[in-house]
């Protein structure tokens, strides 16, 4: 490993971004982006989770048998999940209503386990840290990016969270009353997916020259 | 042998201590979230009362779609109807409902509590408005269950939910007939 510090943790944003690049978690990806508030809370929940799993993984690297490594992390990552989830149902209910069943499949999110298994093990804890900071953030960046498009063709509006008199939603004309049904729905979903992996791949293909 | 026994152990151990992490952190969650559920239901059982009185909770109920039953009472205390918990299927899976219904079976107010449907699609039928549909069908009108029974704007607050507004539809219909089977007893 001769990346440096700086490069394990940014190289998760564009370079190795967990979507569009490696590829991975794609079904929470596109089962939650009808709405760009969706993507928000489900981004930050897989940082957290992702943080803590990578942590706990990197430290006990030395202990966890090779044989059963997968069955280990699993049960390390579900008690995260279990811990956010009880936590957020207790104290942050609305969150926890708006991300209703993909809180739990978060233990399923291949991104966890693909970091568990591709760094976290292999590597120190502070550079697990960094790495599950960079591939949860690119991971919420993307989810934002595939939201924001599919909110605003599909529905005509961007809902984030409500604060004070403001509840949330901002309206865009024109397509609010005609919107493009189609981005809302899971065909709209994966043609969208397509478009945005083969514009990641020019981009990093003309980046490469 | 000694490999075996080591590997069982660590993954035990492992085990052992994720179990004992949950159990410290359920203890101190679940009586907030017990207290945040029950709060849910009190709140729409209000809402779903609207200008009309919650009276008594019946007792005894044979019915497993019907997991609660209230008498819906007028200001004078005379039993116009009942507010009922009802269990339904939607698309991903158990919905609860709370609806009140005059004694014809005619629906005064509904809304949708716990439930497992897509955020963004049919999780839209949470929302107070979605309701407006079903209100004072039931008994002149019946429920609608179709797609088809549904004015144009409406029906196209449900696309891309049928399955949702299906089993939301199915589980009012069925809390109709219910009242409408207690004959206002």
């Amino acid at each position: 490993m001769a990346q440096s510090h700086k490069e394990v943790l940014t190289k998760g944003l564009f370079k190795e971004n967990p979507v569009f690049i490696i590829m991975l978690g794609l079904c929470p990806t596109l089962g939650v982006t009808t709405q760009v508030v969706n993507g928000i809370g489900m981004g930050l929940s897989v940082i957290f989770v992702l943080v803590f799993s990578n942590i706990f993984i990197s430290l006990l690297k030395n202990i966890i048998p090779n044989s059963v490594r997968i069955p280990s992390y699993i049960v390390i990552i579900a008690a995260f999940v279990t811990i956010v989830e009880m936590v957020m149902h207790a104290f942050a209910p609305a969150i926890y209503k708006a991300l209703g069943i993909f809180l739990p499949l978060i233990v399923v999110n291949c991104i966890i386990l693909g970091r568990a298994e591709a760094f976290a093990n292999k590597n120190t804890v502070y550079d697990s840290f960094l790495d599950a900071i960079g591939m949860g953030v690119g991971f919420t960046m993307a989810l934002i990016l595939i939201a924001l498009i599919r909110e605003v063709f599909g529905a005509g509006t961007i809902t984030l969270i409500p604060i004070g008199n403001f509840d949330g939603v901002l309206k865009i004309p024109l397509l609010y009353t005609y919107p493009v049904r189609v981005f809302t729905l899971a065909a709209g979903a994966l043609l969208l997916m397509g478009y945005l992996k083969a514009f990641f791949t020019w981009f990093a293909e003309r980046k490469r020259g | 042998m000694r490999q075996f026994l080591k590997v069982g152990v660590t993954l035990a151990l492992i085990a052992a201590i994720a179990a004992t992490t949950l159990a410290f952190v359920n203890a101190v969650t679940a009586p907030r979230i017990a207290a945040y559920e029950m709060q849910i239901i009190e709140n729409a059982l209000s809402t779903v009362a609207g200008k009309f009185r919650l009276g008594e909770t019946k007792p005894s109920l044979t019915d497993e779609k019907v997991s609660a039953v209230h008498l819906l009472q007028d200001t004078d205390g005379n039993h116009i109807g009942y507010i009922l918990q009802l269990e339904g299927i939607g698309y991903g899976g158990e919905l609860t409902i709370m609806a009140s219904y005059l004694n014809n079976g005619e629906v005064v107010e509904a809304r949708l509590l716990a439930n497992a449907e897509t955020p963004g699609l049919g999780k839209k039928a949470e929302a107070p408005t979605y309701m407006e549909k079903f209100k004072a069908t039931g008994a002149a009108v019946p429920v609608p269950v179709k797609k088809d029974a549904l004015q144009k704007e409406d029906a196209d607050s449900i696309s891309g939910a049928t399955i949702t507004f299906a089993g939301v539809a199915k589980t009012i219909a069925y809390g109709s007939n219910y009242v409408k089977s207690l004959g206002g007893k």
